[in-house]
């Protein structure tokens, strides 16, 4: 943090640059909360379709959906 | 030093309102055992936190020869001036005058403390001025205190007065054209009626004939401290939640420049909620950010005299009311020690 000003920092929320793997799955989210819907079982089946997977590549649950859900919105 | 009551009306118009509190800088920026100084309502101030986290917050100045204390060391519960080495305690006493111990400055409090509140990561203080040492009520914005709601902070420094950014806000038509090419509001009509409607705290200025939309309403709220509160539609990418709002602060820092405090919120809980928060991290932020970017790039363009020299018409009914109730409120508080 600075103290000069003006103070203008895009990325306040953030506490590490995103990874490429948080990149992809954040991208994918987005069409697939825009084509498939907004129910928790549509977000499983759009990402699982797209093959974007979890970080050790297994297919989402909804359990592991939400899970790491709340690990990256913490 | 402290605000003064004899000040002008149009000085407290051009450097912020007094008698109430404002935003001043994010909690962040002044981590336990350090020092911050900062300028707001046109004055110099030091944001002083102890080291067991206690934040105070007292006017820039040493009661000995005035020289600045934010240049002075941090002594973990007081600041020593670097000057002469006086020590001024978090609320203003002067414990210790090193060179002359006994000095009668000694046990005095000397230094102006400003009532600090630390809210949604951000700081607020009370600035009264001389006949009003005692903070007013705070009553503090809904969004950033229910506990179903879930909101960022963004925070920005911008070349504008704060009168400017205020006003900014209380003009939605302002979104479908500066903002037109956003990811949030693309949509609704370029043209539409609005209305002004009071509250026992402030008021709405809202269209009409559309809602839900675009940015389609907004309410001004004066609870001690001013903020607004509005909403936008999210398009389908944001996912479950609905709109998101905007808790809107702005701190008078002098007269050209002010500190503008976005939360952005969402009532979402569970899933949704930490949804949400991930792709507000990783690619939402950036996008509000480019709108707000859009504001800063307009309001810091405005020539110096442009509310001097208007022509307005229906959709600035929001902006002249706001403008009428701060000047009426800038004149009474310079007639206020009188």
């Amino acid at each position: 943090m600075t103290d000069t000003w003006p103070y203008l920092d895009v990325h306040q929320s953030r506490t590490h640059e995103p990874t490429p793997y948080e990149y992809k799955l954040a991208a994918t989210l987005e069409e697939v909360f825009t084509r498939e819907g907004h129910e928790l079982a549509d977000v499983v089946r759009g990402l699982n379709a797209r093959q974007v997977h979890a970080a050790d590549g297994s297919p989402w649950t909804e359990e592991s959906f939400r899970a790491e859900m709340n690990r990256l919105g913490a | 030093m402290t605000l003064s009551s004899s000040a002008t009306a149009e000085h407290i118009y051009a450097t912020g309102l007094r008698n109430q509190w404002h935003p001043v800088v994010p909690s962040h920026f002044v981590a336990p055992g350090a020092m911050r100084k900062v300028t707001a309502l046109g004055e110099q101030w030091l944001l002083f936190r102890r080291s067991d986290g206690v934040l105070s917050m007292l006017a820039d100045r040493c009661p000995h020869r005035g020289a600045p204390l934010s240049l002075g060391k941090h002594l973990g519960d007081r600041v020593a001036c670097w000057y002469h080495g006086v020590e001024v305690e978090s609320d203003g006493t002067v414990s210790s005058v090193p060179g002359l111990p006994g000095c009668s400055l000694e046990g005095k409090k000397l230094v102006t403390s400003l009532p600090v509140r630390e809210v949604a990561g951000a700081i607020l203080a009370y600035f009264g001025d001389e006949e009003h040492p005692e903070p007013a009520e705070l009553a503090l914005p809904e969004p950033l205190t229910d506990p179903e709601v879930d909101a960022f902070l963004c925070y920005a420094e911008w070349n504008a007065p704060w009168r400017y950014a205020v006003e900014n806000l209380l003009d939605p038509m302002h979104g479908a054209f500066l903002h037109h090419d956003s990811h949030t509001m693309f949509d609704g009509d370029t043209t539409a009626k609005f209305r002004i409607r009071e509250t026992a705290r402030g008021y709405f200025f809202e269209k009409t004939d559309q809602r839900g939309v675009n940015f389609d309403w907004v309410e001004l709220c004066r609870t001690g401290v001013d903020w607004v509160d509005l909403s936008i539609p999210y398009p389908p990418s944001a996912g479950p939640g609905g709109p998101f709002g905007i808790v809107g602060m702005v701190c008078p820092v002098d007269e050209q420049r002010s500190g503008v405090f976005f939360w952005r919120y969402r009532r979402v809980e569970d899933w949704q909620r930490a949804s949400w928060r991930f792709l507000y991290r990783t690619l939402i932020e950036q996008r509000h950010w480019d709108v707000l970017e859009q504001d800063r790039v307009m309001l810091e363009a405005m020539p110096a005299d442009a509310d001097q020299q208007e022509n307005l018409y229906q959709h600035d009914l929001g902006v002249v009311r706001l403008r009428r109730l701060y000047r009426a409120a800038a004149e009474a508080q310079s007639t206020a020690g009188v």
